[in-house]
């Protein structure tokens, strides 16, 4: 019994081959030890022959059977294995926003997973040419350039282990999706084995998967395309229509205004024709503000360069408050700086303009007579920067719509195109910084801005 | 004698209110429509001071300093389009002496005149002047600075840096200007540690540092010492 056991307990463990061994050996050992004449394999009886037969038997189908629970065993764990990394990998891809980059992870998971190297080719102008592939290198020669064209036109297998080229490096396999076949995978095992059945048919799903993900990602792009281009034109027209308004209004003064002065000269008193002096600098101020802010906003969105410099915030804010001064007039501004602010890292004419453009706002949306307060404070690895006003304070619900292109207020006196504060944004978050607002108690807006501090280079 | 100053412009509106303020200034203006006439004015004419545009169509505005330079040291003004940082600041590291952006208003366009023609007719300032801004007197024999009456005490290169402005009053000096000055040739690329004295200097002798009345920063140029005020 206790050999019986012991060929059980190697079955267990090991191959077929080490169990059937084990069978006849421990058989052998029983004879050898147990059976007399003892430490011989001589029987004096010859019963003991059946019992030998019986045994060897018994401990055969048990070692055949333990070992073939095992397979089964190993077989599902592997089973298990396959089907959590095809989903990982849904998973994953699911996540990529640019088909080149799931083709990628697609192709490194792969090679993960089936130890082999693997590339996936994508179509270049609807044909697959190895020009546009995941791997730097080419793994396969140029030649086989059209056993993968044939692969991405038939949807079928193609290359090594297959009937069609089987002369070729790699494996070739159609990425099949819902519509089409969207691409090619080309697989070379490491080892130059073949794949198992298993393997083969794990490596079609894995394909399959693959292909979806793709097709999945594309659609999603061409949607998210459309609707950018939607918005791109709602935006314009709304622009032009603001435009057109906001530059004919002061336009419309300085003409009328100068072409009074020109026409009716003599009729006009001295304080009136300097209230139409007046009338022309101030519209053609507020033209040139209009002017500024739509070419910053033009250049700004065609991309634009950080020139960045470790700035004490105090000089950046002092110079922010010279550049409005004629919009402070008798408007009560007060700063509150502490004197080991730590320099923050800045394009200083940009992040001035931030500053001015916040400031400029607050002025434009509280009454006269209501402070303004600029205060600072350093903590962890943030500097906050905050605008604070007593004016009506911001709509409700609306804060973070604020800072969006061509937003306005809906006070009707207040004029605009409403591009300040998106600029500030722009300039901010390209600084990795970040820009809010929300209403204060006692009433009034704060405009929050904070930067990290991080070394300058 | 009226100070003669040329112009170097071809917009013909803005040279229209140019003229008009030169002569109600009391200078005599010239006139050049393109870079090529007036480099050869500056040199022929010998003008006390040059209002050239940054933005004329068959010169580069530097390359027009540096030929002007060439026969003239007379201080030149430059009229710069908003945004150009960098053009000004190399204009002025060039030669130029200062600028205002388009659009402006001729109030600051003939301070800057104003300031420049005096630095160019003045004397250099000898050891025994006290310079005055604001609420500040500075001893230059004597090296001592006060503010309100009260002595402040300045370190050695915050007093360096602070004579450079005395010696240029009114007068835009870029970042790379004042590193060479005070540090020397080697350090022009120091601009932190200058953002920094600055800073020391504007609380050392501003009434309040956040709000300079004169030691203003003119972004992405440099700095100017603004004595009115």
């Amino acid at each position: 019994m206790v050999y019986l056991l012991g060929v059980v307990a190697i079955s267990t463990r090991c191959s077929r081959r080490v169990s059937v061994a084990a069978s006849f050996i421990s058989v052998a050992a029983f004879d050898f030890f147990c059976v007399p004449p003892y430490l011989t394999f001589r029987v004096t009886d010859y019963d003991y022959l059946i019992t030998f037969a019986g045994v060897l038997a018994v401990a055969l189908v048990l070692s055949t059977q333990t070992a073939l629970i095992r397979m089964q065993a190993i077989d599902a764990l592997d089973r298990e294995a396959r089907t959590k990394a095809l989903y990982n990998l849904s998973h994953r891809l699911a996540g990529e926003s640019s088909i080149f980059d799931a083709a990628r992870l697609a192709a490194e998971t792969a090679g993960e997973l089936f130890r082999a190297g693997v590339t996936v080719f994508l179509p270049d102008r609807g044909e697959i040419s190895f020009r546009r592939r995941t791997s730097d290198y080419l793994p396969v020669p140029r030649a086989e350039e059209s056993v993968a064209q044939w692969v991405f036109e038939n949807g079928r297998r193609a290359g090594r282990t297959t009937n069609t080229n089987p002369s070729a490096t790699a494996i070739y396999l159609p990425l099949q999706g819902a519509k089409a076949v969207v691409g090619v995978m080309a697989v070379v095992p490491h080892s130059g084995e073949r794949f198992s059945p298993e393997q083969s048919s794990f490596l079609d799903a894995f394909a399959n998967q693959t292909a979806l993900a793709l097709e999945r990602t594309q659609a999603q792009n061409t949607a998210e395309a459309n609707r950018l281009s939607r918005q791109t034109e709602e935006m314009r027209s709304s622009l032009l229509s603001t435009v057109s308004h906001d530059l004919r209004t002061p336009l419309a003064s300085i003409t009328g205004a100068a072409s009074t002065l020109r026409s009716q000269e003599d009729k006009l008193s001295v304080e009136t024709r300097h209230e139409l002096l007046d009338s022309i600098s101030e519209e053609a101020e507020r033209l040139g503000r209009l002017v500024r802010n739509l070419l910053d906003m033009t250049s700004l969105q065609s991309g634009f360069e950080l020139r960045r410099e470790l700035c004490p915030l105090e000089e950046i804010v002092g110079a922010a408050l010279q550049r409005i001064e004629p919009q402070l007039k008798d408007r009560v501004v007060t700063t509150s700086l502490p004197d080991d602010l730590p320099p923050v890292s800045v394009d200083d004419v940009l992040f001035g303009q931030v500053i001015a453009n916040v400031l400029e706002n607050s002025l434009k949306y509280t009454p006269a007579g209501t402070s303004i307060e600029i205060v600072a404070e350093a903590a962890g690895d943030t500097v906050t920067l905050e605008i604070r006003d007593r004016g009506p304070g911001l709509p409700e619900g609306d804060e973070h719509r604020i800072f969006e292109k061509f937003y306005r207020g809906k006070s009707e006196k207040v004029r605009g195109a409403g591009l300040g504060l998106a600029i500030c944004r722009a300039i901010v978050e390209a600084h990795r910084g970040t820009i809010e607002a929300f209403n204060r108690t006692g009433g009034g807006a704060v405009f929050r801005i904070r930067l990290p501090l991080e070394d300058a280079r | 004698m009226k100070p003669v100053i040329l112009m170097i412009e071809d917009d013909p509106q803005i040279r229209r209110f140019l003229r008009a303020t030169l002569a109600a200034e009391g200078y005599v203006a010239h006139e050049a429509l393109t870079a090529k006439d007036g480099i050869a004015q500056a040199e022929a004419g010998r003008p006390d001071l040059i209002l050239l545009d940054l933005g004329l169509p068959d010169f580069d505005g530097l390359e027009v300093i540096r030929r002007v330079r060439q026969s003239s040291q007379a201080p030149i003004v430059i009229l710069s389009a908003r945004g150009q940082e960098k053009d000004k600041v190399g204009a002025l590291d060039l030669g130029a002496d200062d600028y205002v952006a388009k659009p402006f208003a001729v109030g600051e366009l003939l301070a800057r005149i104003r300031a420049a023609l005096r630095r160019a007719t003045a004397l250099p300032h000898d050891g025994g002047l006290v310079f005055r801004f604001g609420r500040v007197e500075v001893d230059l024999e004597n090296r001592i600075v006060k503010a309100d009456g009260e002595e402040i005490h300045l370190t050695p290169n915050e007093y360096k840096l602070l004579q450079v402005f005395i010696r240029y009053p009114g007068k835009v000096l870029t970042q790379r200007q004042l590193l060479n000055e005070v540090w020397g040739p080697n350090n022009t690329d120091q601009a932190q540690y200058l953002r920094v004295y600055i800073a020391q200097l504007r609380r050392k002798l501003e009434h309040d540092s956040t709000r300079p009345k004169h030691l203003q920063t003119e972004p992405g140029v440099g700095y100017r010492l603004v004595v009115e005020g």
